[in-house]
C-alpha cells in the first residue's frame, strides 16, 4: 500500500532533477502524476524513462505562461478526473545583475516564472480543492527565500514572496482540510544550476566551483543537497498524516539558513 | 522494510505522548527503541500497550538529573549495541508565574528539563556517534522556541535556548554524518499540558478550555496539533532521506508561527 494510493498529483518542471524525482517518489508511493515542462521532448522521454505506463501523463506547460498554467491544473483535472496533490516546482535564476543595472525584461520574466506561476497555479488548484474539502499546495521555494546574495535580486525577491504567499494562503483555507506549505532547499546540482549559473559566476566575478561553493559553506554538512532530500519532504507533506503541517516553510538546505 | 532498519534510537520522555508517538512510529519503521520515563510504571505499561516484544526497551530515570541522561545514553548502547538516533523529547514548564515571581526552584528545575538535559543527552550520544559517522539528534522544542506566552519565561527561555543549541552542534557535526534538529510544535493536548498547562491557564487568570483555544486561535488549522503530527516529521529526520536537512527549527504547529 503505498502512501499516496488514488492521489492524483500535477508537477510543474517536472522532467528533470527535483521535479522528477519528486513525479518518481509519487508514482512509486502509487499516485497518478501529470509530469509537466516546456519541451514535449524532454517529457516524453521523461515518461519513458519513468515507465509509470498510464499513472504518469506528460502536459506540455510553459510556467511564465498564465493561460498554460491554468490549462495545466485544468487538464489535470480532465485527465484523471480529480486533483490532491500541486507542487509548483517551476522556477530558476536568471539574469544575474546588480539591481542598478537589472532589465525590465529579466525582472518581469523572473516574476513570472517564479511567483507568478506559484500564484496561477495556487489559484486555480483551489478552485478544485476546496470543493472537495482536501488539497496539497507544495510551492518550491529556496534558502533563497530567507538569505540574500548579491545580484541575485529577481530570484530571491521572487522566493521571500513565495514565502509569504504560502503563509496567507495556508490560513485562508486552513480549516478546509487544505495544506500550504513551501520548501526551501540549499543548492541542487541540477540541470538548471549547470545551465544557468556559469553566467550567474561570471556575473559574481567568480569560477563556477566558487559560486557553488558559495551556497554549500556556510550549511553545516558543507555540500549540496540532493533532489532525492528534497523528493521525500515532498511526499511526507502530500501525506494525508501531514494534514496539521501547513503555513510552514520547510529546509532542507543542510543548516545554512539559521532561522 | 521500514525506513529505519536496523537503527538504535533512545526517546527520552518516551512513555506517552509525543515521545510514545515518536517511539511508535519509529518502532513501525523498523527500529529498536528505548524509551526513558520517570515511573518505572508508567514504563511498564507503555512496553505492554504497544507490544513489540524485544524492539523496545524501557529506562527509567529522571532527565532532569545529569547522571541520568549520560546512564541513559550508555545503557541505550549497552543493551542495543549502539546508538543512531536520539531524541530529547522530554520537557515542559510548571508553577507558571510573571517573571518577577518566577521562583529559582522552578527556573532551576525547567532550565535542567528543557535546556540541560537536550545538552547533557546530546553530547553523550556524540561521542558514539562521531566514531561511526552516522547520527540523528531530534530536539522537540515548541512553537514557544520561537515566539512567546507570558508568565512562561522559563519555558519560552529554555525553548528558545535549545533552538540554539540546535543549530550550533548541527554545524558542529554537519560533515560527520549527523543532523541534528528541532521539531517546534504547536500546542497539543498530552499529559504534560494537561499539567502544566492547567497551571499556566491559571496564572493567566482563564479556564483551561480558554488556554487551549487560545493556543490553537492564531494557527491556519484553528486545532491544536496532535501528537502523530510530530512523530511524521521525526521519521524523516531520521531516515537516510533526511541526511540533508539539520540545523533547522521545523514547525509543526499548523501554520501558527510565521517564521
Amino acid at each position: 500500500m503505498g502512501k499516496l494510493e488514488g492521489k492524483v498529483a500535477v508537477i510543474t518542471a517536472s522532467t528533470r532533477s527535483i521535479g522528477r524525482a519528486i513525479a518518481e517518489i509519487y508514482l512509486s508511493e502509487g499516485a497518478k502524476v501529470v509530469v509537466s515542462g516546456r519541451s514535449a521532448e524532454k517529457g516524453e522521454q521523461a515518461l519513458s524513462e519513468m515507465n509509470a505506463g498510464e499513472n504518469a501523463h506528460f502536459i506540455a506547460c510553459d510556467a511564465v505562461n498564465q493561460s498554460e498554467v491554468e490549462s495545466l491544473i485544468d487538464e489535470t483535472v480532465k485527465h484523471f478526473g480529480k486533483l490532491d496533490i500541486v507542487v509548483l516546482n517551476a522556477g530558476g535564476i536568471m539574469g544575474a545583475a546588480p539591481v542598478a543595472e537589472m532589465t525590465d525584461e529579466v525582472w518581469n520574466h523572473a516574476l513570472d516564472i517564479n511567483l507568478n506561476h506559484t500564484f496561477w497555479g495556487m489559484r486555480k488548484a483551489l478552485g478544485h480543492m476546496i470543493p472537495q474539502e482536501s488539497g496539497r499546495i507544495i510551492a518550491m521555494s529556496s534558502m533563497e527565500g530567507k538569505l540574500a546574495k548579491a545580484t541575485l535580486s529577481n530570484y530571491t525577491s521572487n522566493k521571500h514572496a513565495i514565502n509569504g504567499l504560502v503563509k496567507v494562503a495556508a490560513h485562508e483555507v486552513g480549516t478546509l482540510g487544505i495544506t500550504v506549505n513551501a520548501i526551501l532547499p540549499g543548492l541542487v546540482l541540477t540541470d538548471m544550476f549547470y545551465e544557468s549559473m556559469p553566467a550567474t559566476a561570471e556575473t559574481m566575478g567568480v569560477t563556477l566551483e566558487e559560486a557553488a561553493d558559495m551556497f554549500t559553506q556556510p550549511a553545516a554538512i558543507k555540500r549540496p543537497n540532493t533532489v532525492e532530500e528534497v523528493a521525500a519532504v515532498a511526499l511526507m507533506l502530500a501525506r494525508d498524516e501531514a494534514r496539521n503541517i501547513t503555513g510552514c516553510l520547510f529546509p532542507v538546505d543542510g543548516g545554512t539558513m539559521p532561522y | 522494510m521500514g525506513e529505519l532498519d536496523g537503527r538504535v534510537a533512545c526517546v527520552t520522555g518516551g512513555t506517552r505522548g509525543i515521545g510514545r508517538a515518536i517511539a511508535e512510529a519509529f518502532l513501525e519503521e523498523g527500529a529498536q527503541v528505548v524509551i526513558n520515563g520517570r515511573s518505572p510504571e508508567k514504563g511498564e505499561q507503555a512496553l505492554s500497550e504497544v507490544g513489540a516484544g524485544e524492539n523496545l526497551h524501557f529506562i527509567s530515570g529522571d532527565v532532569t538529573d545529569q547522571a541520568v541522561c549520560e546512564s541513559l545514553v550508555d545503557q541505550t548502547v549497552e543493551h542495543f549495541g549502539k546508538i543512531d538516533i536520539m531524541v530529547n523529547n522530554a520537557g515542559g514548564g510548571g508553577d507558571a508565574a510573571p517573571l518577577v515571581d518566577m521562583s529559582d526552584e522552578i527556573w532551576n528545575f525547567v532550565l535542567n528539563w528543557n535546556l540541560n538535559h537536550p545538552m547533557w543527552c546530546m553530547r553523550r550520544a556524540l561521542k558514539y556517534m562521531i566514531p561511526q559517522e552516522w547520527g540523528r539528534i531530534i530536539n522537540i522544542s515548541s512553537m514557544y522556541g520561537k515566539t512567546v506566552i507570558p508568565t512562561n519565561s522559563h519555558y519560552v527561555t529554555t525553548k528558545h535556548g535549545l533552538n540554539g543549541l540546535t543549530k550550533v552542534v548541527a554545524h558542529e557535526v554537519g560533515a560527520m554524518g549527523i543532523t541534528v534538529n528541532a521539531l517546534c510544535p504547536g500546542g497539543i493536548l498530552t499529559d504534560v499540558m494537561n499539567s502544566d498547562g492547567r497551571v499556566a491557564a491559571e496564572a493567566l487568570g482563564m479556564e483551561f478550555q480558554e488556554f487551549l483555544d487560545m493556543m490553537a486561535a492564531p494557527s491556519a488549522i484553528k486545532r491544536l496539533n496532535e501528537v502523530e503530527d510530530v512523530s511524521l516529521v521525526a521519521v524523516l529526520l531520521a531516515s537516510d532521506a533526511g541526511a540533508g536537512i539539520s540545523g533547522s527549527l521545523i514547525n509543526v504547529d499548523g501554520g501558527q508561527v510565521p517564521y
